[in-house]
């Protein structure tokens, strides 16, 4: 089966009180260049690979770099760890990991995610399209292209 | 492997917390930053990124739980 492999990528986490000596994490992240479907506008961000998440969710400032005015979108109500009451707008977005990896997906913009500057890739709108294999022993994770 | 293997942590350490930043994936460095996402990547296409990667930092670094 063709495939492409990303490498986790390691987060340097400052020393706190259960951790004294500070953490090293690994995020399955990548870069991405997400843009309106026939629009000129778009730009490249990290997403984050998240199985967890239901669906696809960018912050909410994204909108605003890819021309998108939230308030003519459709919306709902989502929640996180710690956060709940997320007011999400939703809207198609055209996604490309690179490698061949592209595809379009009804994706959500909340505030909610500004703080951390990066999108989601969820169980809609990735997870349903692509079989992916976390190997975090090895440090990378592989997406199946067909 | 696809993307290119940045060390985001050593690019982003001496930034300010909260900053959105412009990186240069070909060159990895950083092109411009701002509390700003907009200036951030007005300044990057002023440098001459036109197309940078953008990541901001950790207002907190530590755990997340998405």
């Amino acid at each position: 089966m063709p495939s492409v492999e990303f490498p986790y990528i390691s987060i340097n986490i400052p020393p706190s009180d259960p951790f004294p000596s500070g953490q090293v994490t690994q995020r399955p992240l990548a870069a991405a260049a997400i843009w309106v479907p026939g629009a000129g506008r778009g730009m490249r961000c990290v997403v984050c690979l998240d199985s967890g998440a239901d669906s696809c969710v960018f912050p909410a400032l994204f909108a605003t770099a890819l021309g998108i005015d939230l308030l003519t979108l459709k919306r709902n109500v989502t929640g996180g760890v710690g956060s709940s009451g997320n007011v999400t707008y939703y809207t198609d977005l055209e996604i490309s990991l690179g490698s061949g990896i592209q595809f379009k997906s009804n994706v959500g913009f909340t505030a909610a995610l500004d703080a951390q500057g990066m999108g989601l890739l969820g169980q809609t709108g990735f997870f349903e399209f692509y079989n992916v294999t976390f190997l975090q022993k090895q440090r990378k994770f592989v997406i199946e292209t067909t | 492997m696809a993307s290119a293997t940045i060390d985001l942590s050593a690019l982003l350490r001496d930034l300010p917390e909260g900053a959105w930043v412009a990186i240069s994936e070909q060159a990895h460095k950083v092109v411009a930053y701002s509390a700003d996402l907009q200036t951030a990547i007005n300044l990057s296409k002023e440098r001459g990124e036109s197309d940078p990667l953008i990541v901001r930092v950790p207002e907190r670094a530590g755990m997340l739980f998405l």
